[in-house]
């Protein structure tokens, strides 16, 4: 393969760490609590129709939701940057940082930022950021990534938070979840309340109002649009919604299939900065849209991921997901709709293996509140990795061969006599097989071929006959 | 009139596990049905497919096709993955080409799932079968979720006098094979094997059923590598002829 | 990038796109199809069971209700909404003669000043505000911002006390913004609240009152 590091070899890494243990309990906990959520809720398979519908329409006429969209921000006072890719959105962020005198900020947990790795960037101009979503914190603090999009740390040990508080913070060891939450809120409270600007993403921006919805539990996603005196949102730009109507259709589905909420606990909605009389929120607000690689994708073959709203069912749900730790897929995007995004946004070069790593078994569609057909986009993509020659030799060649022997019904027939010929010879399980049959046998035996094949049952059946 | 089908037995049933094969006949001609045999068939082009190589999968479709469209009645495939690439893969492939296009629709419309068939199609769920097993049900993941396959193979089964049932713990979780994934990515894939495993030996069962032999292969080489096991590993065809243990 | 260039970039990919055929939608889309029950009954299950604590009373009730829960937490000091805002006559006379002092709600224009404000959220233990609405199928209540409504009160304390009606309760978020379309873009800040702040981060541990409160009291009027 092409990586440096294939998902396999980071899969080797990450369970000989213990990480993937973890990961996979959070996650399938994550799934239940789906699967109970969906099955009290008797409008659930409407939702989704519904659902899909709307983020079909908005992707097939996004170039005018996001006008309508821009439109609505400016009217209610906001600002709007058009951002083509990561370098200028993390540009204008910067040079609007230093202009307006912005020393500290605070960040909600955010995907996309991550995606253009904001932090970075704004450190650069001499912006001291810090993470405020408890597992963002704890993987801004530990120097770690996410492994899941919305459990950041789902691989990772009370134990090992606690060690880390303990050196990072100089507070007491403590493993107790109960008591680490409490020294992150105390610590980022006075952090919250002193910051200059508030960076977030942004879960739907809704084309109708100009309003930029963020969704969160823990109440970070609020401070960070409330407290500081400037709010920047940076937003995929796929991820709109026509109207208000639409984004409640929308929240109906999205809290249930991440974390089996009915609803997350902070539903959030920005429309504009503070408003004449209004005795708190932020003095502006700038909202970045972001291409980045998506206008690529809508026209190409995965135009569909795009409809994606980021609830992490797909990944929760995934058994090649929860046996190979998020940090295999090499993005801050894992699971099944890492695998299609991260090639389609960033390129099959470097991540040719990551539409293989899928035993195509399905789950993700049926779990997808939008119910994005994630199988047939891996299919595609693995075609495109074999088109532009990407694919490793050895798999070449014996597709190839195959299919010379599968299209002549005569070499067919003599390979499987070939292969009864060897059955005979050996009539037990094989414990070993050359060369890339080792990655079978490296597991499981494998089955000596029939001593006669079925060709030569049928045709003895029918000579008996 | 007797109905007539046709049989593609799959590429691995054909080289790999024949008696699956046997035993889909013997059910069939012991429910009425004549069977044939189109004997230049080969494979329905899925393993190319599935690898992201479509010339090399187009071609064997071709030829699945040629061999198939001049055959008349429902097409029987013992195998719902195999099944599934017939019917949804098959007519995308060689959608370019109109001719073509109408031939895959044609036989696309005729392939049927073997247990599909027997309990959709024939109406029959006891097919006289008799066997003492605590059987669990492994629902392969395409027949189940792309074809819809839920409750057939496990009418069927419960219709097997001497069988008793066995719950299967996470039964709709892939097992791991995949296909050429077993091989591309085979500590992933023995990972989830791993966990199928355990959640057979803990079922119960002394006996596995599954309607697709890619998956029953994989398992059965996992078990084989742990040594004694007493569960045993059965295509569903098997379990209804009442094929014998020496019969493999 | 200009906007103009953005969006034609935009335009040309997806006037090629190949997406899903769709039926076309009509008009806003349909509501939750949802067997009826009970809401203010419904409302108030589904919120104990996110660890929320309802206090259903009579209108005359609401004062000494909200008093006791402040007494109940030890807070002598508590940041609220305008009185009007709140709907409850007489509310802050009676929490001031039990010696319960109100915190000024208005943040300074002016970065210092705005810095210097917030600092005395920190020990903050308790808010009072109203409600916009209520949600009976999640235990919800939708509140927002606007003169005399700091978002602050159902945010930065570790209490937070809302007073809602049983009259303001839809089923949903769709069926309230069906009701009232124009609520969502009335204030710069519209946030739906379901039960305390909390976070399963670590191991999976549901933890409460993370950055949010930790405990949310609503104070449902009987109307």
């Amino acid at each position: 393969m092409t990586a440096p590091v294939s998902f396999l070899g980071r899969v080797q890494r990450d369970r000989a760490a213990g990480r993937v243990t973890a990961l996979d309990i959070g996650a399938r906990r994550l799934t239940e609590r789906r699967l109970a959520a969906a099955a009290e809720y008797p409008a659930m398979e409407q939702m989704r129709d519904a659902a899909r519908a709307i983020r079909l329409d908005v992707l097939a006429n996004l170039d005018r939701y996001l006008g309508r969209f821009a439109d609505a921000v400016e009217r209610t006072g906001g600002h709007v940057f058009w951002a083509a890719d990561g370098d200028e959105a993390n540009d204008h962020i910067a040079r609007l940082a230093v202009d307006r005198g912005v020393r500290t900020a605070v960040k909600s947990k955010s995907m996309v930022t991550e995606e253009i790795e904001l932090n970075a960037a704004l450190a650069a101009a001499g912006v001291d950021v810090t993470e405020t979503d408890l597992g963002e914190f704890i993987v801004q603090l530990s120097g770690d990534r996410p492994s899941h999009i919305i459990a950041p740390v789902l691989h990772r040990t009370r134990h090992e938070i606690g060690e880390l508080f303990a050196d990072e913070l100089g507070v007491g060891y403590t493993d107790d979840p109960v008591r680490l939450n409490a020294i992150a809120r105390r610590h980022l409270r006075g952090i919250f309340l002193n910051a200059d600007m508030g960076i977030s993403g942004a879960n739907f921006g809704v084309a109708e109002t100009g309003g930029v919805c963020l969704v969160t539990n823990e109440g970070n996603g609020r401070l960070t649009t409330t407290a500081p005196r400037i709010h920047v949102a940076v937003m995929g730009m796929e991820r709109l919604v026509p109207t208000m109507a639409d984004l409640a259709v929308m929240l109906e589905v999205l809290a249930r299939s991440a974390t089996g909420q009915r609803m997350s606990v902070y539903t959030n909605i920005v429309t504009g900065p503070r408003r004449p009389g209004d005795p708190d929120g932020p003095d502006e607000v700038h909202v970045v849209i972001l291409d980045n690689g998506r206008s690529e994708v809508l026209g190409g073959d995965a135009a569909e991921i795009l409809a994606c709203i980021r609830c992490g069912a797909c990944l929760n749900v995934c058994p090649v997901y929860r046996a190979s730790g998020g940090h295999a897929y090499d993005s801050v995007y894992s699971g099944p709709v890492g695998a299609v995004l991260t090639p389609s946004l960033d390129g099959l070069a470097d991540h040719a293996d990551l539409p293989h790593a899928s035993s195509l078994c399905g789950a993700c569609k049926e779990a997808c509140p939008v119910r994005i057909d994630i199988p047939e986009m891996l299919l595609t993509l693995r075609a495109e990795v074999a088109a532009v020659g990407l694919a490793p030799d050895w798999l070449r060649r014996g597709v190839r061969l195959y299919a010379e022997a599968a299209t002549r019904p005569g070499l067919w027939r003599a390979l499987l006599a070939t292969g009864g010929l060897l059955g005979r010879a050996r009539s037990s399980w094989l414990d070993s097989l050359p060369l890339h049959g080792a990655g079978w046998t490296d597991h499981r035996q494998f089955p000596p071929p029939a001593t006669r094949s079925f060709h030569q049952r049928w045709k003895e059946r029918t000579r008996g006959a | 009139m007797a109905p007539r089908v046709q049989l593609f037995v799959t590429c691995l049933i054909d080289g790999f596990s024949p008696q699956v094969g046997d035993a889909v006949v013997n059910v069939l001609e012991r429910a009425g049905v004549t069977v044939e045999f189109p004997f230049d068939q080969t494979c329905c082009g899925q393993p190319p497919f599935n690898a992201g190589f479509h010339d090399e999968s187009r071609r064997i479709v071709h030829h699945m096709l040629d061999v198939l469209d001049a055959t008349e009645g429902p097409i029987v495939v013992p195998s719902g993955s195999c099944a599934d690439m017939m019917i949804h893969h098959a007519p995308d492939l060689v959608a370019a080409d109109a001719v073509r296009f109408a031939q895959a629709a044609r036989v696309a419309a005729r392939v049927r799932e073997f247990t599909t068939f027997l309990v959709e199609d024939l109406g029959l769920t006891d097919v006289g079968a008799r066997l003492e097993a605590r059987a669990a049900y492994h629902p392969s993941c395409h027949g189940f979720r792309n074809l819809g396959i839920r409750e057939e193979p496990e009418r069927l089964l419960d219709a097997v006098e001497g069988v008793s049932r066995c719950e299967l713990a996470d039964a709709d979780e892939c097992c791991g094979f995949g296909g050429l994934f077993s091989v591309e990515m085979p500590d992933v894939s023995a990972a989830m094997m791993s966990r199928k495993l355990n959640a057979i030996e803990q079922s119960g069962a002394d006996l596995l059923v599954g309607v697709d032999v890619g998956c029953l292969m994989h398992l059965e080489g996992g078990l084989r590598r742990r040594g004694a096991s007493h569960v045993r590993i059965r295509h569903i065809a098997e379990v209804l002829a009442g094929t014998p243990e020496d019969e493999r | 990038m200009e906007r103009e260039a953005f969006l034609d970039r935009v335009g040309a990919a997806r006037s090629g796109a190949l997406l899903p055929a769709t039926p076309p939608r009509r008009g806003a889309p349909s509501l939750p199809r949802l067997p009826d029950a009970d809401l203010a009954a419904r409302f108030v299950a589904r919120l104990v069971a996110v660890d929320g604590e309802v206090h259903r009373v009579d209108a005359g009730d609401a004062a000494s209700t909200i008093d006791a829960i402040l007494g109940r937490h030890d807070a002598a000091e508590f940041l609220a909404w305008d009185e009007e805002a709140i709907g409850v006559p007489g509310l802050f006379e009676r929490l001031a003669a039990a010696g319960r002092r109100r915190v000024p709600a208005s943040t300074p224009a002016d970065a210092a000043g705005r810095l210097a404000h917030q600092a005395g959220y920190r020990e903050l233990a308790a808010a009072i505000t109203g409600a916009d609405a209520g949600l009976a199928e999640s235990g919800s209540v939708v509140l927002v911002s606007g003169p005399g409504r700091p978002r602050m009160a159902s945010l930065i304390p570790s209490v937070h006390i809302a007073v809602l009606r049983t009259s303001q309760i839809e089923r949903t978020l769709p069926h309230l913004i069906a009701a009232r379309p124009a609520l969502a873009a009335a204030g710069s800040n519209f946030v739906v609240i379901t039960g305390p702040s909390r976070t399963a981060d670590i191991e999976m541990t549901l933890t409460l009152g993370v950055h949010g409160p930790r405990h949310v009291h609503v104070v449902l009027i009987d109307d």
